[in-house]
This record gives structure tokens, C-alpha cells and sequence, in this order.
């Protein structure tokens, strides 16, 4: 039996799954300064009926380490940067403790300048006397040769009570999202931890004998124990627990887009043939981007909460939240609130709504039931709008060859499916405005929580290899080995599937139907004076995200 | 936080399936370095800075800059067609407002790709700037256009192109021709006999290191643009005069080429040539995409930079100081007629000979101008490669007079009754028309 518990940003979500089907759900507030309350809420209604001993594995989704980030609840992070010719390291300063480290590697990974240890050394000194004790170290293209982050990390490690290398999170390049990552880590991990400790203990208070895994940014899942050391991997798992949940419920196999219209905000996803698209880069966190590796999904801030507005005689919603619909006692009217003036919803208390909906329109000439047609209409329209902007985006994103700029797929989306609170009360209106066809699936209220439930452990891998130099490297499963000058673009695919397989056996999460895909595999020739002299190899594989397929009949619901 | 003070738009073609051969300074490893280096700085991550792809050009874009014989089909590849349509996106982002600047960062490249082509030379074989310009002004209306070419061979293509047209300013700065390929590029190429002063080559001795560059920008480059008053002005970039470059023979940096690009202040430019792909091209293409964005580019330094290697030499900086004095001198008094070619009765004719090293084509060209008083007079050249058949191409310019368009039809008719040649190529611009006929 699985258990799937979606922390999201008013509500807490928990379901029990089985083979059979849906067992149970339940819903709580989620109370932001107790999260674990929250938990324990859906827990204590759940585990009863299921019985906690049945309960093979527990996958939950937190907005924890976002919600630290965003409120600045982290601590002070010492980092050091070594970054050699090219943009000024100090322009990505972050926090107080940041020193830039004097030495260089170049982007095929030979030092080009060697690093200034006495300086890292005199910066560690500094961190120490202001008590800092997280530390990041980043290195420019560590990817290529993380000797310069490892020889860093000797340097602070004995004062530390945590260290994050820049290589640890991935083999793509990106110098500033690396150094925001790293720190990001650091920043969130002890906050992350004690969260850790606390779902472990409640875990065990109530029994539970499964697994526990934390859900990641890309719809994946990774053992609670991981997430220890990269907490930072956790962020926007909110939307990704929502995608995987559509994934799960809904058989999706077409060019689709998915849309979860929550209270503040409205996430969008775009599916390609039933796959959900990847950032490519990296999640974007605080305003910085970052290399942590997520579903492609754009947020904007129409939500049900929305604040309505009128301006020059032009409905607004959003994109401001000032408090709840007023048909749930808010002082002003909402999009919730046009939909129950319509009729479309009937949430709270109806005649509230009406009496705020009347209200603003009076003040504006208006009546309330064009007030509250326009707002729902300039709802559904920006939410065309920002679908219309995220597809253009997608199907003009850089390629890199002849073949697939002629050949080039695009996205072409043929359905739209919507899920959260509003789903249903828009689903009318959002029908007039897409001229694809408009699902709601029927468990649109709980699929992120079997989103949640269903998600199976996700690892991606870049392999990058020098047969001049006779090395090959995969950073993010910290794997650095030798190879001999003949080594060849399909040992290298090789390696990288067979190190990823290996990596998810040691952490317990072996999974004998993941699919392991290859998304890159390119080999170079290198030319010196004519002569060829090696190859640059370079091979990108994950494994695929999905839902486990054993339960996805028990909980597929007419879509 | 960085931030981009002009916006630029990164048209980032590297090709990664096509090379002229495996071991061709041209292959598909050339842009790799730079795309590594461009990725680990985050680049596309700066706000103002974005990252777009191609257009790609179809065979009409290719006809307004070119008489391609047999035919376009033929003689291009889809690299080309899309190395062309990068240009011609980084014009349209600029045009279209949707980025202040534009740096079309695409292989192959073309500037040595003239107004007739049967096929490579120089590792050229479509005119990718003069693609991109045709477009700035079918599309756009542009009429003035600068163009100047940093690469370090003579952008002999280019300037074949506009060599009759009064309305592009061509300048190149380039290795003394004497030195290396093409052969030419000396300062009495000035164009054609109505566009003459539109074309200026700055030969510089080789080992010319930042310093004369800059100042031959500085002394002739610059005071030529402020004259021509031009709408538009575009950089063939071409990064060959890399002290580390292999097959030429300067001692240019990557903080010179940022500087040149700073101080050019270029709203196009098109990658030519370079072929230290990994000791030069990473560090010189993000240094000018750094001065286009108007980022601070002094972090931008070559590992293997040492200045006293780069030093230039006092001979070489006297005779920059001369040259540059002769050149602007030539330019405010130029010869009444070019040095090559000479007058038929209204024609001004020219012949030619044009070798494709690349593809080991010997082409013949008779090249004649219309002596037109009122435009820059109708174009007509017959062209044959080795033994293969004769061709006519006859261009009537943008901006051509009645007269001159009546005389380029009449040409164009009297050439396919003549039965001389097998093909034959009209372009009307101003009837907005391209005829091809085969006879
Ligand atoms: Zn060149
Ligand atoms: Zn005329």
C-alpha cells in the first residue's frame, strides 16, 4: 500500500493506495509554522483505516525548504567561489561570507591557474569568527574537474557541520546556478534536517515500517535519506505532485496542457506525447536560477483568492491575494466570488459574495453580474494568454543541429485537463476560451496527493569524457574514472546507464521497470594541428519520471 | 546582480552535424568550446541577454544576394540555408525591436562568398551577411548599411557583393593580403565607378596587436561610419586574428576584440571566421557578447594570455600611424575611376578570375556596370566555371531608375536570344521580381 501526503500551500492532502484502488483520503489546513501538525492530521485520519504496518512506502511533498527560501527563514551560508577569466565571480555574490578564491580550471577541466588555498584558508577563518557553519563550495566548470571544490571542501570541512559542492548536483554546466544551488543547499539544511528528523519520528510513532521518500522539483522521488543532503532538490514539488497526479489518474498520451488552478495562483504544465516537459536549465528559486532539476511548469497569479479590480473600467483579477473570497469572511471580492455570483460555484457564503461583487461594480458604474462575467472571462483569458506565451516558448527553445531544427517536433497541444479548487466552477468558461478539448478529471481534487503517492525515484546523469586526456566523469554520482584513448560514444551511453542503475540499487530504490533514456549523446572529434587527438564525449541520461504502472489502473478515473 | 544595459538577442547555431571534413578547421567541434563557455558563465541566464534559433533562408532570400549557378538547390546545404536564416533572425530581433542588439553566432560562415556562386571557396559558400542585409532591406526598408569585417582575411566576398552599391559602406580590416589568403584587400579597392568610396580595406601587417586595430577603429573606421551616416551598422566578426589563431598570423586578444566591439557599437553581428576553437573562440565570443549586452567585459582573459607575447612591435604601430593618415587621405580625394576595369561605351566592364579553393573550381567573370547618371546602374555579369557553360546574371539594384530597369530586362531578353549561355538570372529588385531560365 502506498501512501501519498502533498503538503500544498493551504491544504494538506494525504491518500492510500492499493493495488485494488483509491483506500482513503483525507484534507487538512496546512499551517505554516507547524507543518508537521499538518501531517499528523492526515496521518492520524488515514493510518486508522489503513493500518500503518500495511503501508510499504510514504512519499510526501513539502514546500518546506521553498517556504524558507522565500521567507528567509535560512541560515548564513560561507561560500567559496574559484572562477578564473570570464564574468566577475563577484557580481553572484550571495549572503555575507562569499570570497572568491583566486585560481582557474578551463572547460575542458585542466587547471589552468592553480588554487589559492591560503586564501580559502584566511576566508575560512573569517566565516568561523561569525559563527557560520554551512558552507558551499563551487568551482567554474567543476563538471569538467571538481579538484578545485573538493580541495575547498578539505579546507572548511573541519569547522563545518555541513558542506554542498557545486558538482554534487549535476554535470550541466552553469557556474552562477551552480554557486545559487550550492548555497541554496546549504542555506536550507539545517531547517530541512529537523523537518527530517521530525517525519521520521512521526513515522515511526505511528507505526510506519515503509519507506519514506521526499518528492523533487522534476515529478521524481528521492529516499528521505538523500533529501538530507539535498534538501534544496525538494522545492516546487507542490507542482510537480500535481502533474504526476494528472499522470496517474488521467491516461494521458497526446501533446496535452495541464492546469492547476489553486487558490493564489494558477501552475501550467505542458505534456509532450503523454511525457511532461523538463526545464531544461533548472528551476528558478528566489528569482535566481538554480540547476536543481524540474518539470517545466510557469505560475501566475490568477488563482480562486485573487482579488478582483476594476481599472479604467477594466476587470482585473489578481495578481494580488489580499485575503480569502469574502464568501469565506475576506473584506474583498474575489474570482471565487464572481463564480458564485455566476452561479458557477457555490462556496461559503453566496450572499456575501453577491454583496461584495455589487459592491465594487456600483463603485465603478457597473452591474455585478457583468463584473463578475468580465472577471471570470479576464481569468480564463489570462490563463489562455500565459498557455499561449509557455507553448511559443517551448517550440522556440534553441536546437543545436541541422537535423532537429529541419525536423524540428513541435508542441501541439490537444487537450487541456484542469484540476484544483476551481477546476470545476471554470471549467465552463475555460472551455469557451481553448479551442482544445476541456477535461476536469473526477478526482481533481485529491490527484496531487496520488500524484504524490505514485511517483518513482527519478536520477539523471551527464557523463562527459576526454579520451586526449584519458578521463571520464558523471559529477552528479560523484564517478570520476579513467578511460583509455578508444573509448567510444556507445561505452560511454553505456557507463551512464549502468552507474545510474548502480546508484539507485546502493540507495535502496532499485526499480526494475525504470526506464533509463538517453536525451543526449554527442561525440567530437578534437583536432590539434591537424591531427586528431581524442574525442569530447558527452552523453545526458535519466531516468524516466512516471507513475508506478502496477497502481495506475487501481486509480486511472474517467477523464 | 548582473544585468544586461543594452538588450541582445544570441542567435546560437553551432551546427553539431556538419563539417567540410572530419579534420577541416571547419568541423563540427568549433563552436563547442564557446558554447561550454558561454553555458558554465550563464550567459542566457543574465536578464536582457537571450538565446534564440534560426530562421532558415529559402532559396528567394538566397537569390537577392547572390546569382547561384546552377542553382541554389544545388550548390547549398541546409547548414547554409541555416547559418543564413541565423543572420537573418539576429536582423529580425533588432528590427523587430525584440532586442537592442543581436549577435548571430552560426557556422558556416560566408564572407568570402561573392555575387556569383558555383560553389566553396574559402570555407564560404553563401554570403550570410549579404543574406541578412538583402532581407534588412526587402523586409525592413533599410537603405544605408555599414558593414565592417574584423576577420583577419579580406572579406573578398563581401565586397564583391556591394561593390557597385553606393548605399553599403564596406570596410575591412583584415592581414596585408600579401601575407595570406585571399591575396587581396589593398586600400585601391574602393568599388565600383558609381559606388566608388563605398568600399575601404586596412591591410595591417601581421603580428598587429590590439593597439593598431584599435587604433585604425579609432582613425578610419570609426570617422568613415560618422560620415556615411548609415542606418544600420553590422560586424562580420570574424575572430581569426587571435594571437593563438592557427592559420593566420596576428597578436589580437580577447580584451581587444571586446574593446572593438564596445567602441564599434555594431547593432548586428555575424560570426565569420576563427579557428582557435579552444584557446580563442570561448573567451572572444563571450567577450563581445559581454560589450554588445554593455556588460563589463575586463574579466574576459585568455589562459594562455601573456602580454609581453602580444606586445606590438614599434614598426608595425608607425605603420599603422601612416596607413591610417593615407587611408583617410585617400578617402576625401579618391580617383575619379577604379583601378581595374575600363569603360565600353556605357558600360564599365571587368574581368575576373575567381578560384574556389575549397572546391578546386576555376570560375572566368566579365562583370559590367551600367554608367547610369541617375542610380548606381544595372549589373550584368557573365560568368562560366572551368569548362562547364556560360551564365548570365543581370541585376537590377534596389533604387535603380526607370531607365535602368527598362536596360536590364532588355539585357537580360537579349542575352537568352543570344543562345551564349545555359543559364541565365534576373534580378528586378525594385519590380520585387527573380527570373531564372535555362536555355
Ligand atoms: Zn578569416
Ligand atoms: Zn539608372
Amino acid at each position: 500500500m502506498l501512501m501519498g501526503i502533498d503538503v500544498g500551500g493551504t491544504h494538506t492532502d494525504a491518500v492510500l493506495v492499493c493495488r485494488k484502488g483509491l483506500l482513503a483520503w483525507a484534507k487538512a489546513k496546512t499551517h505554516h509554522g507547524d507543518l508537521m501538525r499538518s501531517i499528523r492530521e492526515v496521518l492520524t485520519a488515514i493510518a486508522a483505516k489503513a493500518g500503518a504496518k500495511a503501508i510499504s512506502r510514504l512519499n510526501l511533498s513539502t514546500t518546506l525548504s521553498t517556504n524558507a527560501i522565500v521567507e528567509g527563514l535560512t541560515e548564513p551560508v560561507g561560500v567559496f567561489v574559484s572562477a578564473g577569466p570570464g564574468i566577475d565571480a563577484r557580481a553572484y555574490a550571495v549572503g555575507e561570507h562569499y570570497a572568491v578564491i583566486p585560481g582557474c580550471t578551463d572547460h575542458r577541466g585542466r587547471v589552468t591557474r592553480p588554487l589559492d588555498e591560503a586564501r580559502a584558508r584566511e576566508h575560512a577563518a573569517r566565516c568561523k569568527a561569525a559563527h557560520v557553519s554551512v558552507y558551499a563550495c563551487v568551482s567554474k566548470f567543476s563538471p569538467r574537474n571538481p579538484e578545485f571544490e573538493e580541495s575547498l571542501r578539505a579546507v572548511v570541512h573541519p569547522q563545518a557541520d555541513f558542506v554542498s559542492c557545486g558538482h554534487e548536483f549535476s554535470g550541466q554546466l552553469g557556474f552562477p546556478r551552480r554557486i545559487h544551488t550550492a548555497a541554496c543547499n546549504a542555506s536550507v539544511w539545517r531547517v530541512f534536517n529537523r523537518f527530517a528528523d521530525a517525519v521520521q519520528r512521526a513515522a515511526l510513532d505511528f507505526g510506519l515500517m515503509g519507506q519514506v521518500n521526499i518528492l523533487k522539483a522534476d515529478g521524481g522521488t528521492m529516499p528521505l535519506s538523500v533529501s538530507r543532503s539535498f534538501p534544496v532538490e525538494s522545492i516546487l514539488s507542490g507542482p510537480a505532485a500535481s502533474v504526476m497526479g494528472i499522470i496517474a489518474v488521467c491516461d494521458i498520451a497526446e501533446d496535452s496542457v495541464i492546469l492547476d488552478i489553486g487558490g493564489t495562483t494558477t501552475d501550467i504544465a505542458l505534456f509532450a506525447e503523454g511525457a511532461p516537459l523538463i526545464e531544461p536549465d533548472g528551476a528558478v528559486i528566489s528569482g535566481r536560477p538554480t540547476l536543481v532539476r524540474a518539470l517545466k511548469t510557469r505560475s501566475i497569479g490568477v488563482g480562486g483568492d485573487s482579488a478582483l479590480s476594476v481599472l479604467e473600467g477594466q476587470v482585473r483579477v489578481g495578481p494580488r491575494r489580499l485575503g480569502p473570497s469574502m464568501a469565506e469572511g475576506g473584506e474583498r471580492p474575489t474570482l471565487t466570488d464572481a463564480l458564485n455570483v455566476l452561479g458557477r460555484a457555490e462556496l461559503g457564503d453566496v450572499s456575501a459574495s453577491r454583496r461584495g461583487v455589487n459592491e465594487l461594480a456600483r463603485a465603478n458604474g457597473m452591474d455585478g453580474e457583468t463584473l463578475a462575467q468580465d472577471a471570470a472571462l479576464a481569468a480564463v483569458t489570462s490563463i489562455r494568454a500565459a498557455v499561449i506565451e509557455l507553448t511559443r516558448a517551448v517550440n522556440d527553445r534553441p536546437v543545436y543541429t541541422i537535423y532537429e531544427l529541419l525536423e524540428g517536433k513541435r508542441v501541439a497541444p490537444s487537450r487541456v485537463y484542469v484540476m484544483g479548487g476551481p477546476a470545476k466552477a471554470l471549467e465552463g468558461l475555460l472551455s469557451e476560451v481553448f479551442p482544445e478539448e476541456v477535461v476536469v478529471p473526477e478526482g481533481y481534487a485529491v490527484a496531487n496527493a496520488i500524484g504524490a503517492a505514485l511517483s518513482r525515484p527519478t536520477l539523471s546523469a551527464e557523463l562527459f569524457a576526454d579520451t586526449q586526456r584519458g578521463r571520464m566523469l558523471i559529477p552528479g554520482l560523484d564517478v570520476e574514472q579513467d578511460v583509455p584513448r578508444t573509448y567510444s560514444l556507445d561505452e560511454a551511453q553505456a557507463d551512464a546507464a549502468q552507474r545510474l542503475g548502480d546508484y539507485l540499487n546502493q540507495l535502496g530504490v532499485a526499480d526494475p521497470e525504470a526506464l533509463v533514456e538517453t536525451l543526449e549523446a554527442q561525440s567530437f572529434n578534437m583536432v590539434e594541428d591537424g591531427e586528431l587527438v581524442g574525442r569530447s564525449i558527452r552523453v545526458k541520461c535519466q531516468v524516466k519520471p512516471g507513475v508506478l504502472p502496477g497502481y495506475r489502473e487501481a486509480v486511472r478515473q474517467p477523464c | 546582480m548582473l544585468k544586461a544595459a543594452d538588450t541582445l538577442g544570441v542567435v546560437f547555431f553551432p551546427a553539431y552535424d556538419w563539417a567540410i571534413s572530419p579534420t577541416h578547421p571547419e568541423r563540427q567541434e568549433r563552436l563547442l568550446y564557446t558554447q561550454d563557455q558561454l553555458r558554465e558563465e550563464g550567459l542566457f541566464d543574465i536578464p536582457g541577454v537571450r538565446e534564440y534559433k534560426p530562421d532558415v533562408a529559402l532559396a528567394h532570400d538566397v537569390d537577392l544576394a547572390h546569382f547561384t549557378f546552377p542553382g541554389v538547390e544545388e550548390v547549398l546545404t541546409s547548414s547554409h540555408l541555416v547559418s543564413a536564416g541565423g543572420a537573418m533572425r539576429a536582423a529580425r530581433l533588432v528590427m523587430e525591436r525584440e532586442a537592442r542588439r543581436a549577435f548571430a553566432l552560426v557556422r558556416p560562415p560566408g564572407h568570402h562568398a561573392m555575387k556569383v556562386v558555383h560553389g566553396t571557396r574559402g570555407f564560404c559558400t553563401v554570403n550570410v551577411e549579404a543574406v541578412m542585409v538583402e532581407t534588412l532591406r526587402e523586409r525592413y526598408g533599410v537603405r544605408r548599411i555599414a558593414i565592417v569585417d574584423t576577420d583577419c582575411h579580406h572579406g573578398d566576398g563581401t565586397q564583391d557583393v556591394y561593390w557597385h552599391d553606393p548605399d553599403v559602406l564596406f570596410i575591412s580590416l583584415h592581414q596585408d593580403g600579401r601575407t595570406i589568403y585571399p591575396g587581396s584587400g589593398f586600400p585601391y579597392e574602393l568599388g565600383g565607378p558609381t559606388a566608388m568610396g563605398s568600399t575601404c580595406n586596412i591591410p595591417l601587417l601581421p603580428g598587429t596587436g590590439d593597439q593598431g586595430i584599435l587604433h585604425m577603429l579609432d582613425h578610419v573606421v570609426l570617422p568613415l561610419i560618422e560620415r556615411f551616416r548609415p542606418e544600420i551598422v553590422i560586424n562580420s566578426a570574424g575572430q581569426d586574428n587571435h594571437f593563438s589563431d592557427p592559420i593566420t598570423n596576428m597578436n589580437f586578444t580577447a580584451q581587444g576584440y571586446a574593446e572593438l566591439t564596445r567602441r564599434l557599437g555594431a547593432d548586428i553581428a555575424v560570426l565569420e571566421g576563427g579557428y582557435s576553437i579552444q584557446g580563442a573562440l570561448p573567451y572572444v565570443n563571450l567577450g563581445i557578447c559581454l560589450a554588445m549586452a554593455g556588460i563589463d567585459a575586463s574579466g574576459v582573459v585568455e589562459p594562455q594570455y601573456d602580454p609581453e607575447r602580444v606586445k606590438q612591435e614599434q614598426r608595425i604601430t608607425d605603420y599603422t600611424l601612416s596607413l591610417s593618415d593615407q587611408l583617410m587621405s585617400y578617402f576625401l580625394d579618391p580617383p575619379a575611376m577604379p583601378k581595374h576595369g575600363k569603360a565600353e561605351g556605357e558600360w564599365f566592364v571587368r574581368e575576373k578570375e575567381v578560384h574556389y579553393d575549397t572546391d578546386a573550381i576555376f570560375e572566368r567573370q566579365r562583370e559590367k556596370v551600367l554608367l547610369c547618371p541617375d542610380c548606381s546602374g544595372v549589373v550584368s555579369i557573365e560568368s562560366r566555371a572551368d569548362s562547364g557553360p556560360l551564365c548570365l546574371g543581370v541585376q537590377i539594384p534596389p533604387g535603380a531608375c526607370d531607365a535602368c530597369r527598362e536596360r536590364g530586362h532588355e539585357e537580360f531578353e537579349t542575352g537568352q536570344r543570344s543562345r551564349n549561355y545555359r543559364r541565365a538570372m534576373l534580378v528586378d529588385r525594385p519590380g520585387r521580381a527573380v527570373k531564372r531560365v535555362l536555355i
